[in-house]
Parts: C-alpha cells; structure tokens; sequence
C-alpha cells in the first residue's frame, strides 16, 4: 500500500487541471450523503476458535452536482398578433441537490425576422401549465426561481410583446437561458463548501448552464373594403336622378394570417340621399334598422354593422340602399 | 508515583490480555482507504489516476481497498473478509477474487452464476448493481502474512 501511495502523490495538480467530470445522472445519490464503507474479517484462530475484526471506516461525502437542462413546451410556433405573447419553457434540476437557477431571456436571436420586447418570466404555481395572469409568479429583475429540489421541473412563462412594424408570416425566437445560482461553469468547477450539509458543490456536464429558443410567428390579418353602387331610377334604367334608388354593397376582405378581434363595418348616408329602411343587409341576411340584438343598425345618418371576430381568409358583404332626394 | 500507577495498571491489563485465548484477535489487522478514479488527458494521452476524493458526485468510479496483515505469531485459518456495499454505492465490476451476494450477506457466489427472482419477468441472471455484498476467502494467513483486497465501486 505504501508504495501505492507514492504513486499517485503527484497527480493533484494534474487532476486540478485536467479534471474529467463524471457523467450527469439525474437519479444519483442525494447531495451531502455520506458513503461509509468498513470490511469485517472472521477467521479461525491457532486454537481454532473463531474471530472477527473490522476495519476502519472509510467515509466520503457526496458533493453536490449542479445540473440543469431547458425544454421549449409549446411544440409549434407560438402566434404573436400585434400585442402579448406568452412562450412556455420547463426546466429540470438535474443535479443531486436542492438549487435555485437564474432565469435570463433574450430575444436578439440570429436569424430573426423582428424581435420581440420581453416584459417578464414568470413560473407555473397552480401546476395547469398555461400562463395565468394574476396567478401565476412573475419574478423580479434577476431573481432566481425558487429552489427546485434534484430532479424537480418548473415550468417557465417568457412574456413578450410584438413590436411595431411586423409583417404577417415573420418568425422570430427568444433564448431562455437557466444558470444554478450556485454558480455555472465548466464541468468539473468547484466551488467550495457551497453543497448541501457543507459539501463541494461541483458543476456537472450540463455546466449548470442550459439554453433553448423557443419560436414566435407573426400572425396579422389585413383588411380591405371595396364598396360599389349600382342606380335604378323610377323609369326602368340607371341614371342617378331624383326618387332613383342607389344600393351600396360593401365586401369587407380578411386576408393575412391570425384574425381581427372586432371587425365593425360603419358608412355614413352620402348628402342629397336619404337611407331607404329595412334594406340594411349582411351576407344577404336583413339586418333590422333599430340597435338591437343583431349585427345592424342604420338611420339617416349612417349603417353600422358589428361582424365581431374575423378570421383571416373571411369574407363579408355588406349592403344598404338609399333614394336620391 | 503516578506514572508508576499507569504502568502497573498497563501491565495488568497486558497480562489479561494474554490470559484470554484470543490473542489472535489483536493480531490481525484490517486497514481501509478509499480512492478516486479520475480519467486525466496529458500530452493527449488519456489516463486513469487515482487519489484520496475531498467528495464525490453521482456516476463516480470509486476504489475501496482493504489491506490485511497478520501481524502476530500464530497463523489464522478460514480467514474471510466481508464488505457489505455501502448503499449509495454500486459494485462497478465483478472479479474473480471475490464472491459476491445479492441478498444481504445471506448467501455467496460467483456473480454470472446468481439468478434472481423477478415477479414480472421470472428469474434473470443477477447483475453488477443487485449485489449488497462482497466476500473475500483465503485459507491460512501465516505470521507476517500481508495483502490488499480492492473492489471498484460506482457512486449511484
């Protein structure tokens, strides 16, 4: 045994610099245990009789492992409109001991099309997985998440917001980046009596540190109108004359991607005409003139029709006669 | 006066000693260190060292050696070393030199020829991590007889 440990009495600097990290194993061995090995010899004596002797005992202490690894959670791009966004992350303590992680998102990615604005991260605290406003933990400027215990997941909200000035179809991705608090590094890094029960803490081969992108896609619908007249006047042909009847028909186009929230359709009764009643249509249904439970309202003054929400790829006619006066 | 009374206490306790059959007992001495493998890179050639571990992390290769001596002047028969594995650590490799037991120490043998029995899948050949305990065997130790007996261990 001496012998043997000559042998290696020179390693430690080697091992200080060259220093190989186990690989990561996210059921291990808790942080702060301590392993404990002793040997029992039994053995007959010179007399025969029998005998037992033990060893010493040899303890070491396992250290704690700083792990952790980053999931993206919503599968497919995320829709962003011309206002908020919520992207869903889950990141996993895959260390051996209780630790916090520092949460950062940046959303300057290479190979953007625009890049959002992020208002905030947030965790998951009733466990459903969707972002509840009001509910769920938004955290401050650079606190970390709560301490997640080895092998716990949390579930990570990134809050964004479409900026100015994006076309319908633009993609865009946002970093999320999980650091432990203990500290990040390369595998292997010590850092001292900063374990559970007093043990090192050593960074694994995560190096503490995991990133990932999850992906936004503009969705932005776009609207046009196109509004036409036809006249028919009280002798059987088109001229614009007095008691002649103009039908207004106004073809409202959803185009882009994503929808438009409250689509309302409004046009004033153009000077020297007065609306003729009960001619409001909408998608050749009658609308009635009073402001009521449908979609229609018109006077003398103007129609309005509320079509509400509007997908993209919609199509809605709108159509109200008037008399020349 | 003192002193006197310490050394003849020392005395008496010697001559208890050696009244009592089992000398043997205090004769042979068991001795363990454990060691840390590490893979080091050096003028790019890779190679294992190993030195006292400050502390471990899960998946690290362990050596646990235990040296022997018989250090008194009657040979010891039937001299058997067990290790029960500490729980938190698994037996890496099986080797020739030792037994090995699946059950708590109940029973010994080699590890390819133990099977255990599984409620799903019936009985299947017992592998490096069932085993709780490891079995040394040499027959006669004679006066000044000395070795180590290793076994590598995983941090699970």
């Amino acid at each position: 045994m001496e012998h043997m440990g000559l042998k290696f009495a020179a390693s430690p600097l080697v091992l200080a610099t060259f220093l190989v990290a186990s690989p990561a194993m996210a059921d291990g061995v808790p942080a702060g245990t301590l392993i404990e090995n002793t040997a029992t010899a039994e053995f007959s004596d010179a007399d025969g009789t029998p005998q037992t002797v033990d060893s010493n005992t040899v303890t070491v202490q396992v250290d704690e492992l700083l792990d952790v690894t980053a999931a993206w959670q919503d599968g497919s791009a995320v829709a962003i409109g011309n206002a908020s966004a919520v992207l869903t992350f889950e990141i996993t303590n895959t260390g051996n001991g209780p630790e916090a992680f520092n949460l950062t998102a940046d959303a300057a990615v290479t190979g953007n099309d625009f890049d959002v604005t992020v208002d905030g991260l947030a965790y998951d605290t009733n466990g459903n997985g969707i972002y509840d406003d009001g509910v769920d933990v938004v955290l401050g400027a650079g606190a970390p998440t709560p301490s997640l215990d080895a092998d716990a997941a949390l579930t990570v909200f990134v809050l964004v917001n479409s900026p100015a000035g994006v076309t319908d179809g633009d993609s865009s991705a946002v970093k999320l980046v999980a650091q432990a608090v203990t500290g990040a590094g390369a595998p292997g890094t010590s850092f001292a009596g900063q374990g559970v029960n007093g043990s090192n803490a050593v960074v694994g081969t995560t190096s503490a540190d995991a990133d990932v992108d999850g992906s936004l896609i503009a969705r932005l619908a776009a609207l046009s109108l196109i509004k036409t007249a036809s006249v028919i006047d009280p002798f059987g042909g088109s001229e614009a004359v007095p008691d002649a009847t103009i039908t207004f028909t106004i073809v409202a186009n959803v185009g882009g991607s994503g929808s438009i929230t409250d689509l309302n359709v409004t046009d004033a009764i153009p000077a020297g005409t007065t609306y003729k009643p009960a001619t409001l249509t909408l998608d050749g249904a009658p609308l009635t003139d009073a402001s009521d439970a449908d979609a229609g309202e018109a006077n003398n003054s103007g129609i309005t029709v509320d079509v509400g929400s509007a997908a993209a790829g919609a199509s809605y006619t709108v159509t109200f006669d008037v008399t020349i006066d | 006066m003192f002193s006197n009374l310490i050394k003849t206490s020392v005395l008496s306790v010697a001559a208890l000693v050696a009244s009592v059959p089992a000398t043997a007992k205090d004769t042979v001495v068991l001795s363990g260190i454990v060691q840390l493998e590490r893979v080091v890179t050096e003028d790019g050639k890779a190679q294992k060292v190993l030195a006292a571990p400050e502390g471990v992390v899960p998946g690290d290769r362990l050596l646990f050696t235990t040296s022997y001596e018989n250090s008194g002047g009657e040979p010891v028969e039937n001299f058997v070393v067990t290790n029960p594995l500490p729980t938190a650590i698994r037996l890496a490799e099986a080797d020739a030199a030792f037994q090995v037991s699946v059950d708590g120490g109940a029973t010994f043998g080699d590890l390819g020829a133990i099977k255990i029995e599984d409620a799903e899948a019936g009985a299947r050949a017992a592998e490096a991590r069932d085993v709780t305990h490891i079995r040394w065997t040499l027959e006669r130790l004679d006066p000044g007889a000395k070795g180590t007996l290793n076994y590598y261990g995983i941090v699970r």
